[in-house]
């Protein structure tokens, strides 16, 4: 082997990986997203994988919830295998603008994010509610001051709790919903802004906290988000969604996740 | 291929990003004194007489080197609250981060230590100089000599692991990039500006250390 | 409410330490394949090779490896490339462990006396069969302890990926820490788990030094 040959075959190398690559590019003409996902057969959806009840970890680590319940329904809808894709507030945009998942779950609707991402029908209701400590005394957004509150970066408790908190609330902010609930837990700050879903199931676990909910920031309901533009698959979602208020199906895991039967006006923004 | 790139939001992001990159700097070099200052006990430690303070210290070391120090940052901040111990995100990175590079540079110190030849203890201690003198005026500045180069590397080697304590919101360098990518949904450019960021002050910190070490070490001290 | 016991979250976590051995196991051979090509333009006798080099190991050297994960995991999609986490993962560790390997493995080379290349050159060898039949064996073995010292970073490195979402041994935990509210039990049982995978690599990098030192 010659020096030159080495060169060669590294280089030969290179070009076999880049064109590896190259096999992976989506083509920007794209088709259709619902004929894309009908031919892979194979529904990409966004979810979180520490929210419960929404959707976190089950003994065999797959995961379970409200969110997956739903997005089990909207894959058979379209006849076709849900692969849950498991994200964090701070890069779900991302993963859906890029294409690396068709839809997000549990997505609250804002102006900014309507800008880059489209929402198809609301299928739970959410209550960005501040958590704390019993002993605490806090009533308001204004008793806020002073406090630390922990909160997951780039999600909409993120934007509502800045906006509402006074500026000396020492906000906290974290990568996933996991080390906001930990932190709150362990006393490392003392709230959390969370939805009052996900809060229930952590208030029922911690006796010598006991945490309760101090009151609600905003309601939201979680959206289901996908790309704009995709106007029959925003259709399919929303036909899907419709169908399971109607049959009840929606009502059912609404009371085995969340606990209390579904009301459709909580479904309104 | 529609995507362009978009450095329009730079201008706003500027007060940002130097805030956090004010953050990175200063949990250096808190971390380098308090790490080098620790591994100096930690080196003597492991070289003392009582084998119990040997394997304790040994221990420790085997204990940071083998685990990853993302998981080390986790324990502290999330699970030492159990005991009744709770660290702000600051206090808990410079903890973990002092810890953790002390690990390291007890391996480095030690090294140096060894690399002074016993001749010169045995001859300051016939000039009749109490042990501690001879340790503090004669032995560690010959160490730290030799070891400055690899302290310098460790140092730096700290400064681009402290990234990950963005993770338990210690606003640094990486966590403003964090916030500023949710906010302009602008992730490659974000994170390219605070790479170049993180590789400016790598390259100063490199340079710095080496003139700072040269002067008072090589010149100065001994 | 979904129920974990002590044996669910211990042996979901080891299955999830599979996931950090292989990760480990292909950066750390894709990036000793790349390494010997970084090394061999390191030590060339063209300058821009050199120099080309020289920039690729000054900046992954230079910069935070979990930036590096996170350009390439959002910075290819921008180029085309529809990357997983899983990809990006591979991909960052390995070239960044390519840089670290080739930079011990230079200094393996640049160790050796210049005897060893004349040596070489006076048995009629080539550049080429100089290096791969002189110079590299030795670099390699010099190298021993240093090579596995970082195979030993490069385990605990995956770690970094669970930020951007691969599903190993520290992404894994945080999702039981959200079912089981845990974190000292979990994150004790991470870290014994790296340290079980860790420690005897250390302590044959330990061992190899001294035979080093001892020659």
């Amino acid at each position: 082997m010659t020096l030159k040959t080495t060169l060669k075959s590294t280089f030969a190398a290179l070009l076999l990986l880049g064109s590896a690559g190259i096999g992976f590019m989506t083509s920007d003409a794209r088709a259709d997203a619902i004929d894309d996902i009908t031919k892979a057969g194979v529904l990409n959806v966004g979810v979180f994988a520490d929210f419960p009840p929404f959707s976190s970890a089950s003994a065999d680590m797959t995961l379970k919830g409200y969110d997956i319940d739903v997005a089990q329904a909207l894959a058979d809808s379209l006849k076709v295998k849900l692969k849950t894709v498991s994200v964090t507030g701070q890069n779900r945009i991302p993963y859906l603008t890029e294409h690396r998942v068709d839809l997000l779950m549990s997505v609250g609707y804002s102006k900014e994010r309507e800008q880059v991402i489209d929402f198809a029908a609301a299928y739970a209701p959410y209550y960005i509610a501040v958590i704390g400590p019993k002993a605490l005394e806090i009533k308001n957004k204004d008793d806020l001051a002073g406090k630390s509150i922990a909160v997951n970066r780039g999600t909409l408790e993120d934007t509502s709790l800045t906006a509402a908190a006074p500026a000396s609330a020492d906000v906290k902010r974290f990568d996933n919903y996991n080390s906001v609930i930990q932190a709150f837990i362990s006393g490392q700050t003392q709230l959390m802004v969370v939805g009052n879903d996900v809060g229930a199931q952590v208030l029922s676990r911690q006796e010598a906290l006991a945490p309760e909910q101090k009151f609600q920031l905003l309601t939201s309901p979680s959206h289901i988000a996908l790309n704009k533009k995709e106007d029959r698959l925003k259709q399919a979602i929303n036909d899907a969604v419709a169908k399971m208020l109607a049959d009840g199906s929606l009502n059912k895991s609404s009371e085995a996740w969340l606990k209390t039967p579904l009301n459709p006006a909580n479904l309104k923004d | 291929m529609g995507y362009a790139l978009d450095f329009g939001w730079l201008n706003g992001a500027i007060g940002m990003i130097a805030s956090g990159a004010v953050m990175t700097v200063f949990l250096i070099v808190v971390t380098s004194i308090a790490g080098t200052l620790l591994s100096i006990f930690g080196a003597i430690g492991r070289r003392s007489r009582h084998a119990i303070l040997r394997k304790l210290v040994a221990g420790y070391v085997e204990l940071i080197r083998n685990t990853p120090f993302l998981v080390q940052l986790f324990f502290i901040f999330f699970g030492l609250p159990r005991f009744g111990i709770r660290l702000d995100p600051v206090t808990a990175a410079i903890l973990a981060m002092t810890l953790n590079m002390a690990a390291y540079s007890t391996e480095i110190v030690g090294a140096g230590l060894d690399a002074v030849p016993k001749g010169q203890s045995e001859a300051a201690k016939a000039l009749g100089l109490r042990p501690r003198t001879i340790f503090i005026k004669i032995i560690l500045p010959q160490a730290l000599k030799v070891i400055f180069p690899a302290l310098t590397s460790q140092i730096v080697i700290m400064m681009l692991e402290s990234a990950v304590v963005s993770q338990i919101a210690v606003r640094e360098l990486t966590y403003e990039a964090d916030m500023l990518q949710a906010r302009t949904f602008r992730a490659f450019e974000t994170y390219f500006v605070v790479t170049l960021v993180y590789l400016g002050l790598s390259i100063a910190l490199r340079k710095l250390l080496y003139t700072a070490g040269r002067r008072s070490i090589a010149g100065g001290m001994a | 409410m979904i129920e974990f016991t002590f044996w669910d979250i211990a042996r979901n976590l080891l299955l999830a330490a599979r996931w950090t051995v292989l990760l480990s196991i292909v950066a750390f051979a894709g990036g000793a394949i790349f390494g010997v090509a970084i090394l061999l333009a390191r030590i060339s006798k063209r300058k821009w090779l050199r120099r080309s080099a020289e920039y690729y190991i000054g900046l992954f050297q230079g910069t935070p490896l979990l930036m590096q994960l996170f350009l390439l995991f959002f910075g290819l999609p921008l180029l085309g490339f529809r990357i997983e986490a899983w990809t990006a993962a591979v991909l960052g560790l390995t070239l960044c462990a390519s840089a670290f390997l080739a930079e011990i493995w230079r200094g393996g080379v640049q160790s050796l006396p210049s005897g060893q290349w004349d040596a070489g050159s006076s048995l009629g060898l080539h550049y080429v069969a100089q290096l791969r039949l002189i110079i590299l064996p030795q670099a390699f073995a010099i190298t021993r302890a240093p090579t596995v010292g970082f195979l030993v970073q490069l385990i605990k490195s995956t770690a970094l990926t669970s930020i951007i979402g691969f599903e190993e041994l520290v992404r894994t935990s945080n999702a039981i820490n959200n079912a089981t509210f845990e974190p000292f039990t979990v994150y004790g049982l991470v870290a014994l788990i790296y340290f079980v995978l860790c420690y005897p690599l250390t302590r044959y990098t330990k061992k190899l030094e001294l035979r080093a030192a001892q020659r």
